[in-house]
């Protein structure tokens, strides 16, 4: 198998592989003093207040919290479906601290991959036009997008189920799925919102080797969950409470950085 | 499952690793137009796809606007036949033709004569008008008893008239001959058939040289009018049959002295205007009208029945516009309420292609495509509709219906207005959908 080409404009240097968590000059993700409050009649919450961090090209991290811990709000504005009351977030070298509704969109689209708890693929779509749903906004040669998303299929094992639709694919398959489809735009950032919440037990060690294997080619991956499994994946762990950090360190996970180099 | 390293899309993030990028703002948002004219087409093929997914939705809405563009098809190609019928009735009656009735029409004075033409005034206009070649004095009688061997009929209209009557009328004969000064002269039991009665009394078989009765009285036939097929208040053109003008007097004790209507055809259409001004001047000398009295009878041109016609043409646009802009409202409701529901039902949906990076704008842009892929399948469906219900309104003769491109075109432009009209709110909704929002609702 062969790399997908992904842009033509974007093939210098692609033989190089960052090391993960290499102190990178700059990081991938910066948050510093990120608030966010929301406003209901006179009532005023805020659910995040003041989280400061940073993640390297090629980390595994782990956001842990108890619900309403604020660990959601901090995944959306992460994923840039939300915008911080206040404070700066640089993702990518970009300032998307405040950016207007469409340029957010647009970063969403070009930085981000999104995996959610319940998979949301298009019903009547196929597997391959569902992965192909990022690419419906991001203006690049289709026919590349196409070739692209076919072996993004074939990597998380599907490539004979290419023209299925979600209800004949197992929840698992839904989140492979899911998978290739945040991968389609080659986005730096890896998001996922509980990925293995709606799985058994093996299929979730599944999904959970698929995020490892994606994250040892490079990608940087943050999974937001409260589950031990899922959180024992990735090497860093950040847990969140009231809306502060509470802490966050390494530890010796089942993550790889790098090994399969 | 493991994954080849050499597999890697990773370092092929466009910005090489390592270099020190300052933060930059800018760089997103703004597009060209190939760049959305792509974003439109690709978001049309989705749409289509939603558009199946969701069957009995899209059906429904093209159902309405199918309805609503078949009455607004319906109407145009009536509207269209019923001004198509008054050029041809005023075709008929000619351009070059005048009809003078007795008695003024306009400005009826209380109590004044309609029988106010003579035989006079027949043989002066045709001695002293210049360019007047043709002068028919009518009279007719109503529901008159016919009968041939078993068949009886009822004829509409018994019109006694003078020679050349076919001609006159620019009513071509099919069979026989026109009626001639001889029969007038002799009073001659003779008469032209029209094709009602003539299928009446003879069926198929040819009327000409056949004798028949009327009322009691046998007449021959000389001559077969051709068949017109128009009606006018409520009774065919061809219900008729025409005999001389004398002989109907005679048969059914007429006043000898008047007659009804004078028909004067012209040598040319140029000087119509001056012609019917001349014939205005001489019958009021023949009727000696002082300048204040006014006309004592009224002269109806070829023009004037046209516009009494499109009077009524226009009270048929109002009252068939009026139902046909209801349908269309009516329609455009149906696929505002369902397509409303669709943005509720799809939130899900939506909110993921938001969160994929779908800018509203991509998401409008998508529900109108939808809208209108569906007004637009229901202007098609609608035309054929329309096109058959005109059908079956013209085969039980309610209508005439004349279909053309402009039918078309209008059924178009009527669904494209109505699919950006109603579809714009709930694509505005849609478009305006919260991400964070959408998905949880879907949960």
């Amino acid at each position: 198998m062969s790399t997908p080409p992904n842009d033509t404009a974007r093939q210098t240097g692609a033989a190089e592989m960052p090391a993960p968590s290499a102190g990178s000059a700059s990081p991938l993700v910066e948050l510093s003093g990120i608030t966010r409050s929301f406003t209901q009649g006179d009532l005023t919450v805020e659910v995040l207040r003041g989280v400061s961090f940073s993640i390297a090209r090629g980390e595994f991290v782990a956001i842990q919290g108890s619900s309403g811990s604020g660990k959601s709000t901090l995944l959306h504005i992460l994923g840039l479906l939300d915008s911080p009351t206040a404070g700066r977030y640089v993702l990518d070298g970009h300032d998307v601290s405040h950016l207007d509704d469409d340029a957010r969109s647009e970063a969403r689209n070009q930085l981000t991959g999104f995996v959610f708890q319940n998979f949301y693929l298009i019903p009547y779509a196929t597997a391959l036009d569902n992965v192909l749903l990022p690419g419906l906004y991001s203006h690049k040669n289709l026919r590349v997008q196409r070739k692209r998303a076919e072996d993004l299929l074939h990597r998380v094992g599907l490539g004979d189920r290419m023209d299925f639709v979600p209800a004949r694919l197992s929840g698992g398959q839904q989140q492979r799925v899911a998978l290739a489809r945040a991968l389609l735009n080659d986005p730096a950032l890896i998001l996922a919102d509980e990925p293995t919440g709606q799985l058994d037990s093996t299929t979730s060690a599944d999904i959970l080797d698929l995020f490892a294997d994606i994250n040892r080619t490079g990608k940087t991956v943050v999974v937001v969950t409260h589950d031990a499994e899922t959180a024992a994946r990735a090497r860093r762990r950040i847990v969140i409470r009231d809306g502060v950090i509470e802490s966050d360190g390494l530890h010796g996970g089942a993550t790889a950085g790098g090994a399969s180099a | 499952m493991t994954i080849p390293a050499g597999n890697t899309p990773g370092p092929a993030s466009g910005l090489a690793p390592g270099q020190n990028h300052g933060p930059r703002t800018g760089r997103f948002g703004g597009r060209n137009l190939p760049a959305l004219a792509r974003e439109g087409w690709r978001a049309a093929t989705l749409g289509l796809s939603a558009l199946l997914a969701y069957r009995l939705r899209s059906f429904f809405v093209i159902a309405a606007v199918s309805l609503g563009i078949a009455s607004l098809t319906v109407i145009v190609a009536a509207v269209d036949g019923a001004s198509k019928k008054a050029d041809e009735i005023a075709d008929m009656f000619g351009p070059d033709a005048v009809l003078v009735f007795g008695g003024n029409i306009v400005n009826r004075a209380v109590g004044a004569r309609t029988l106010t033409l003579t035989w006079e005034d027949a043989a002066r206009i045709r001695q002293s008008l210049p360019g007047a070649y043709i002068v028919l004095p009518m009279r007719s009688r109503g529901n008159v008893r016919l009968k041939h061997e078993s068949n009886n009929y009822d004829v509409s209209l018994v019109a006694g008239t003078t020679e050349n009557y076919a001609r006159a009328w620019n009513w071509p004969l099919v069979e026989g001959r026109d009626l001639t000064a001889e029969d007038v002269q002799r009073g001659a039991r003779v008469a032209l058939m029209g094709d009602r009665p003539a299928r009446e009394l003879f069926g198929d078989e040819s009327p000409v040289g056949r004798t028949f009765l009327m009322s009691g009285v046998p007449f021959t036939v000389v001559g077969l009018l051709q068949y017109r097929g128009m009606s006018g208040g409520g009774s065919s053109v061809d219900d008729r049959v025409v005999i001389p003008l004398t002989t109907l007097t005679q048969r059914f004790n007429m006043d000898r002295r008047y007659f009804r209507a004078l028909r004067v055809k012209f040598e040319d259409t140029a000087g119509m205007d001056t012609h019917v001004e001349d014939l205005r001047s001489l019958l009021r000398h023949l009727h000696r009208l002082a300048p204040e009295d006014p006309d004592d009878f009224t002269i109806l041109t070829a023009r004037e029945v046209l516009k009494f016609l499109s009077v009524i043409k226009g009270g048929l646009v109002l009252f068939l516009g009026v139902t046909a802009a209801a349908a269309m409202i009516v329609g455009g409701f149906v696929l505002a309420n369902l397509f409303l529901l669709s943005v509720t039902e799809r939130r899900v949906e939506i909110g993921l292609k938001k969160a994929l990076g779908a800018p509203g704008r991509a998401i409008l842009l998508q529900f109108l495509m939808e809208s209108l892929t569906l007004t637009l399948c229901g202007a098609v469906g609608g035309v054929l509709l329309g096109a058959l219900m005109g059908q079956m309104l013209e085969r039980l003769g309610l209508i005439e219906m004349v279909l053309s491109a402009k039918v078309f075109l209008l059924a178009l432009a009527a669904a494209t207005a109505v699919g950006l009209v109603f579809g714009l709110r709930p694509a505005r909704q849609a478009a305006a959908l919260d991400p964070i929002q959408a998905l949880r609702g879907g949960e």
